[in-house]
């Protein structure tokens, strides 16, 4: 189950299960959008239960992020593992939002 | 089934084009391999959802009426993964030579391919791709320009 803390207009997404990957995303991708749709503009996902993201998972991460960019929101990944931190700061993604470890 | 003498773990499937059918290939995977660090249980089970994803839903779209295959193999320190699918193919060399821009939501699977395998190979038409990592030592900071970085 996907938790989802609220504060204002900032949200908190822990991730179902331990993966951001092909087969998981739908159900992320949806919530999300519904977080976003709800006037939420600071998004935080908890990656504390999460050991892997595959590309599909970096998709979906930069979409969730290119649409608050739109929206004069802002996005960070906390409590990354060190392989996902790996492959984020490969990606470059940490040039564009908060990426940390945990 | 034992393996050949000198090879700890070989794995041979053929699937249908699903999600759900890699997802319990993977699983399979990981409980009759050898022990992997954390680092190379990262870079193998990346690899190996690469490679099949992009067969079941690029190479078949997600036909489950179209099949994949994969080979696995652990022998001598190398991993090696062979996957062929029922699609058409693809232009590899076109995609190997995209930049892939930051706000691209897709793209980057070919990418990551290269940053944490060794070796990729593509047949001709582009159904099916070889991957090998050495499961020793670091080479993976050697091997981070893949990504224009371009936003």
């Amino acid at each position: 189950m996907i938790v989802v803390t609220r504060e204002d207009g900032k949200a908190i997404v822990r991730p179902a299960g331990d993966s951001i990957v092909a087969a998981s995303i739908p159900e992320l991708r949806t919530k999300m959008r519904a977080i976003v749709e709800d006037g939420v503009r600071e998004l935080v996902i908890d990656m504390a239960n999460v050991n892997m993201v595959d590309s599909s998972g970096i998709g979906l991460l930069i979409s969730a992020y290119n649409s608050l960019r739109k929206l004069g929101g802002q996005m960070a990944v906390i409590n990354a593992s060190a392989e996902i931190l790996e492959l984020f700061r490969t990606m470059r993604m940490h040039q564009h939002f908060s990426v940390s470890g945990n | 089934m034992t393996n050949p003498p000198g090879v700890e773990l070989e794995m041979r499937r053929a699937m249908p084009a699903t999600l759900g059918a890699t997802e319990e290939f993977l699983a399979d995977f990981f409980r009759e391999s050898p022990a992997l660090d954390r680092a190379n249980r990262f870079a193998v089970e990346l690899l190996m959802r690469e490679v099949l994803t992009n067969a079941v839903v690029h190479g078949c779209r997600t036909d489950p009426d179209k099949q994949i295959r994969c080979c696995l193999r652990i022998k001598s320190g190398r991993l090696l993964i062979a996957v062929e699918d029922d699609g058409e193919g693809f232009d590899w060399r076109a995609a190997r030579a995209h930049a892939v821009d930051f706000s691209d939501c897709s793209g980057r699977g070919s990418g990551l391919l290269r940053i944490y395998a060794n070796r990729v190979r593509y047949n001709a038409v582009g159904n099916a791709v070889t991957l090998v990592r050495c499961l020793a030592g670091d080479f993976l900071s050697k091997k981070r320009d893949v990504f224009s970085g371009n936003s």
